[in-house]
């Protein structure tokens, strides 16, 4: 039995289901905890949502892990039923195995890399002129 | 006749006891690998733990002994309760108690140790470096068992395994916590600690908290456990665990270790000896192919006969000094019960000969 969402906001108004981050605890600062949730899509972020299907922990504890959980049982249901999954939803399950990879971790990553190398050759650089210029001196 | 017949082997015994003191140290290593030789039986034909006639024998040696399994716990203080019953009612409810000790003495699993996870389900060398910590990844499904739950690593370096023994049982006491679990373990299961513990008398205590804290077939069950029978046989304490859901168990690892020496020892001075004969007939299932298996197999001895033939075949093989008095100690109480005479001074006799 697929879910129903409300007539009036599916046909009126053009809302749908999504799968997103909820920011939860909201009256604690710089302690952030996000709530996996099922929520129409017209909704505020951190307000009424339909299910909540997991959590996720974005501060490392101490054995330097990110704590993420999944209802996988419930996500599949939703998607089931036509939910989308946000950008960061999306790149946590990737990241998880259950969708494949997403296309802009894959692109994040490479960018970070070709920074890095960057970075690298323009000290290599950097390094070399300035022993020239030692000899030089010399 | 039959205190002639005992002091004819206390006589014996005596003159053997100098010669076993001299080489006790030498023949002990001997003795127990001549019991155990030949023990290497495949795991098929090896009675298991789980074994309906195995279980039936350690419940009977465990014992049933009301007055300390339902003895006061550390509980809210309430005032006690007084009923007054019939003699009829209070049957019932002896009863009862029984059936409730039965089901609070069932013995907890002994499994064999599990092997460590390696599953690697994708590698992927480009997410190298794009994260400083790992991603823990659970599956919170509510149906399914916890052995069957995902639980998935997304390391550093880019590569998705499945979460090793220590990180899921840390992992599913976060997501579904259970009674009187800590996630990290409690400082008393250290070696250090445990020996304080030990000398405090408390093995019952720390195997309570060992199987909230721990999987059965957990390293650190395992180890504990050992260490804890380990002690109780060093010291002898074998009446802390005698009616406790702990004593099979104990009982089981001593029969695998081959050291059931001290254990038959107390049951005889605690003259319990259906549980001596029931004990020495699960360690010749156990290790079928033992010399003393197969002289009874050969004898076909039972019951109070397989007792005195055991300690004989010890006493042949010259072990503990313990034995040779136990020996005497069986032939004495045999005697005893035939001639039901006046009470001779073999417990004078006894206790020196002990130490």
């Amino acid at each position: 039995m697929v879910h129903l969402s409300s007539f009036l906001l599916k046909n009126y108004h053009g809302g749908y289901v999504v799968i997103r981050l909820a920011l939860a605890g909201h009256k604690q600062a710089n302690r952030p905890f996000y709530r996996i949730v099922a929520a129409y899509n017209k909704r505020a972020r951190d307000s009424k949502y339909i299910e909540q299907l997991g959590t996720y922990d974005p501060l490392p504890n101490i054995y330097n892990e990110k704590l993420v959980s999944f209802n996988f049982d419930r996500i599949k249901y939703w998607i089931g039923c036509g939910a989308h999954p946000t950008q960061s939803a999306a790149k946590l399950l990737g990241l998880a195995g259950f969708f494949p990879l997403h296309p802009m971790t894959i692109t994040v990553a490479e960018r970070q890399r070709a920074q890095t190398l960057q970075a690298e050759t323009s000290t290599a650089e950097e390094d070399m002129r300035e022993q020239s210029q030692k000899e030089a001196d010399v | 006749m039959a205190a002639l017949g005992a002091a004819r082997c206390l006589f014996r015994s005596h003159s053997r006891v100098k010669h076993v003191q001299k080489s006790k140290h030498m023949l002990v290593k001997c003795g127990a690998r001549t019991l155990c030789s030949g023990t290497k039986d495949t795991d098929d034909a090896k009675p298991q733990f789980t074994d309906p006639s195995v279980q039936d024998i350690l419940t009977r040696i465990t014992g049933l002994d009301l007055q300390k399994v339902f003895r006061p716990i550390k509980q809210e203080l309430k005032p006690p309760t007084y009923k007054l019953m019939t003699d009829e009612q209070l049957e019932q409810a002896t009863e009862l108690a029984t059936e409730q000790a039965k089901k609070l003495l069932k013995m907890p699993p002994v499994l064999q140790e599990r092997k460590p996870i390696y599953d690697v389900l994708s590698v992927d060398k480009i997410l190298a470096g794009t994260d400083t910590a790992k991603y823990v990844f659970t599956d919170i499904t509510y149906n399914i068992p916890h052995r069957e739950r995902f639980i998935v690593v997304r390391e550093t370096d880019g590569t998705l395994r499945k979460a090793n023994w220590e990180e899921r049982d840390r992992l599913i006491q976060v997501y579904f916590p259970k009674e009187g679990r800590k996630l990290t373990a409690p400082l008393i299961f250290k070696e250090e600690n445990l020996k304080m513990v030990f000398s405090q008398d408390r093995h019952e205590d720390v195997l309570d908290l060992c199987l909230v804290q721990f999987e059965p077939d957990s390293s650190e069950y395992i180890r504990v456990h050992a260490a804890t029978y380990e002690d109780l046989d060093k010291h002898g304490k074998y009446e802390l665990l005698r009616s406790t859901r702990h004593f099979g168990g104990m009982a089981w690892y001593l029969l695998n270790a081959c050291r059931v020496d001290g254990l038959l020892v107390d049951m005889l001075k605690k003259e319990l000896l259906q549980d001596a004969v029931s004990l020495v007939s699960l360690f010749h299932m156990v290790h079928p192919h033992s010399e003393s298996a197969q002289e009874a197999a050969n004898q076909q001895a039972t019951g109070t006969d397989l007792l005195k033939m055991e300690c004989g075949l010890q006493q042949r093989g010259m072990q503990q000094v313990s034995i040779l008095t136990v020996w005497v100690v069986v032939n004495m109480l045999l005697g005893l019960k035939e001639s039901c005479t006046e009470q001779p001074d073999w417990r004078l006799m006894y206790s020196t000969k002990m130490h």
